[in-house]
């Protein structure tokens, strides 16, 4: 939910609140007021028959109307009776509506020259629904006006206010680690915007700064060990020169494939490094189906040698929008594992459609829980020759072209499958 | 050959003349940037071995101006980094040939003699091992004017040897040579052993010599007594 959206709507749940309490209290007081009205007018009445009374006015105990009042009612009593009024809600039969009405009805003994006067007058109250249909009407239209008012403030705080607040957030948005320049910091005239800018400057400046330290680590790291990697290999080599009993060659060569190991170690982080660093984004047009027929060519005599058969079933000029090189990367990782995991006399089967790309490779089930298969280091299968991060490298690659990829171990067939 | 090793790692730029000295080869140092400079105004070389991370400057640099001053002089890039772009760089800037640390002698002494028979002038295209003589413009080995018939693999295999004379190869650095990054991942290297034998036969039948030994089963050595 937008924040203005959310500013609108809590400020219109408060003044639905406010609307509410004041609507509860407008009705009892202007049902108040309408009463007293009803009251003063009726008491007017009554003082005016008095006064009528006093002045020896005869109403002859009939109906007249004075003042326009229908309903009031003067007789004398029998008896003498202390001045007094009572106010009561009655109910009285409606002519004209045929029903009951509420009313009210006033009383007064008034005494003029020894005779107490019974005079007694009655009128339709205000129904309350009525009041309340007004007061809701009167709400609503407060309540209309308010949504609209809600809505423009709404949008001018929006467009006006937070203006800065969207430009800063659209710059985090396209912040890109890879360009290597942090976010600047726009002076705007609000305390908050100007403190939350600095501190984006600042943070992505910190980010620019550690990314570049851990890309120059990588780098370098990997660089730097190549070197004396080198070097060892290079004195074995030179020490396969010089006269060496068998015993002393096994050494040599044991030593010369950890040596192997390690660079490719290096090599291998490196290159997951790069990956994780976006170095691959650009996006080449790469026919797959080429690809991997190339490949098993390539393999052809490893795959011979190892008793493998392999099946391919590839449809036509697959092409993928991938970074040539991951490409390249991706596939061969993917087909040297099914050759390196499989079984004396084992099958390879692939499968590749537009869609999808499966691996299949007849093997032993894993020593450990397929889940860890695809993170660093994690050797389901422990021979001591592979080094862990080829399938960390091949879930890289496909988290990076957003492809899903997922194992599965049925009837002893290893399957991978990657879905583009 | 006169080689000139641009490298500032004393112990790698050691060993590299140490497995080249034994082929006879005038071998010239430059430590850093500036001497490399120095050197290749002054001199002339058969090939130049470049490291690209120098103190003082980059190869690539020196690459430049060495050919800007002797375009005819074989140059190889050596490089730590992996890093495509420094490859395409390096190769656009006329380097003949890129190879990555952690490399292997035998394995930079065959691309060494790759190209400086390359870039040799009058172009001779004809190595010469005793009776054996491979053309490396048609890629024709023959035993006294006999041709041979090998398969690609058999003749790559042949010419490596050739360019490893007395060298002890083990069958991982074969492999590498011959298979490259393909061979990472396999732990049996029989293969090697079935090339190397057909190759002996090919050319044992042609009426060569047995030049490749075995090593205690490690590797082979292709055995020349005469140094060539």
């Amino acid at each position: 939910m937008k924040l203005i959206t959310k500013f609108i709507l809590i400020y219109l749940f408060v003044t639905v609140i406010v609307l509410g309490i004041g609507g509860y209290l407008s009705y009892f007081i202007i049902k108040g007021e309408l009463n007293n009205e009803l009251k003063w007018r009726f008491l007017d009445h009554i003082d005016r028959v008095t006064y009528l009374l006093e002045r020896g006015k005869d109403f002859n105990s009939k109906k007249v109307n004075h003042s326009g009042d229908r309903n009031l009612e003067i007789r004398p009593l029998s008896v003498q009776r202390e001045p007094d009024i009572i106010v009561k809600d009655t109910m009285v039969w409606h002519e004209r509506l045929q029903q009951m009405e509420p009313n009210l009805k006033m009383t007064a003994y008034r005494t003029v020259d020894d005779t107490t006067y019974y005079i007694s007058t009655h009128g339709a109250l205000v129904e309350s629904d009525d009041i309340t249909e007004a007061v809701v009407q009167i709400l609503l239209w407060i309540l209309g006006m308010q949504v609209i008012g809600a809505i423009g403030v709404g949008f001018i705080v929006s467009n006006r206010l937070f203006k800065p607040f969207r430009n800063t957030l659209d710059q985090i948005k396209s912040f890109n680690l890879q360009d290597k320049e942090p976010i600047t910091a726009q002076e705007t005239n609000v305390t908050e915007f100007d403190d939350l800018n600095h501190f984006v400057e600042e943070m992505t400046r910190k980010a620019v700064a550690d990314y570049k330290n851990l890309k120059e680590f990588a780098e370098n790291a990997s660089h730097e060990l190549q070197t004396p990697l080198s070097i060892v290999k290079g004195k074995l080599e030179l020490l396969t020169e010089t006269d060496l009993s068998p015993e002393q060659y096994q050494y040599v060569e044991a030593s010369h494939r950890s040596i192997k190991k390690l660079s490719r170690l290096s090599e291998s982080l490196a290159l997951l490094t790069k990956i994780e660093n976006h170095e691959f984004t650009q996006k080449d047009e790469v026919n797959f189906t080429k690809l991997i027929q190339d490949s098993t060519q390539a393999f052809e005599e490893f795959i011979k040698l190892n008793g493998l058969e392999v099946e391919a079933d590839l449809k036509e000029e697959v092409t993928l929008q991938i970074h040539s090189v991951l490409a390249d990367i991706l596939w061969t990782n993917l087909f040297q594992n099914a050759i390196k995991h499989n079984i004396e006399d084992g099958r390879i089967k692939i499968e590749l459609t537009e869609d999808f790309l499966r691996i299949s490779n007849t093997g032993r089930p894993l020593d450990d829980d397929p889940h860890i298969l695809f993170e660093r280091f994690k050797k389901a299968d422990h021979s001591n020759e592979s080094i862990g991060l080829g399938l960390a490298i091949i879930k890289q690659i496909a988290e990076q072209n957003d492809y899903s990829i997922s194992y599965d171990y049925k009837d002893k067939w290893h399957t991978i499958t990657i879905e583009f | 050959m006169k080689l000139l090793i641009i490298e500032d790692n004393e112990d790698l730029l050691e060993n590299i003349r140490t497995y080249l000295k034994r082929e006879g080869y005038i071998c010239e140092a430059a430590r850093d940037y500036s001497e490399a400079f120095d050197k290749v105004m002054s001199y002339t070389y058969d090939v130049v071995l470049i490291d690209i991370m120098i103190p003082g400057g980059s190869g690539l640099q020196v690459l430049r101006e060495l050919k800007s001053v002797n375009p005819k002089t074989g140059t190889i890039i050596i490089s730590a980094k992996n890093a495509l772009d420094d490859k395409i760089e390096g190769l656009e800037l006329g380097a003949d040939d890129y190879i990555t640390k952690p490399f292997q002698l035998p394995e930079l002494h065959a691309r060494i003699k790759a190209v400086n028979r390359r870039n040799q002038r009058g172009g001779q295209e004809i190595l010469n091992v005793n009776e054996i003589s491979i053309n490396t413009d048609t890629m024709e080995v023959t035993v006294d004017g006999t041709p041979v018939d090998l398969t690609p693999k058999e003749y790559d295999l042949m010419l490596y040897f050739a360019s490893n004379k007395n060298h002890v190869l083990s069958k991982q650095t074969i492999a590498e040579h011959l298979w490259g990054d393909y061979v990472d991942h396999l732990t049996n290297l029989d293969f090697v052993y079935q090339h190397i034998k057909n190759l002996r036969k090919k050319l044992e039948e042609a009426g060569a010599n047995n030049y490749i030994k075995s090593v205690y089963g490690i590797g082979y050595k292709f055995k020349v007594n005469n140094h060539a």
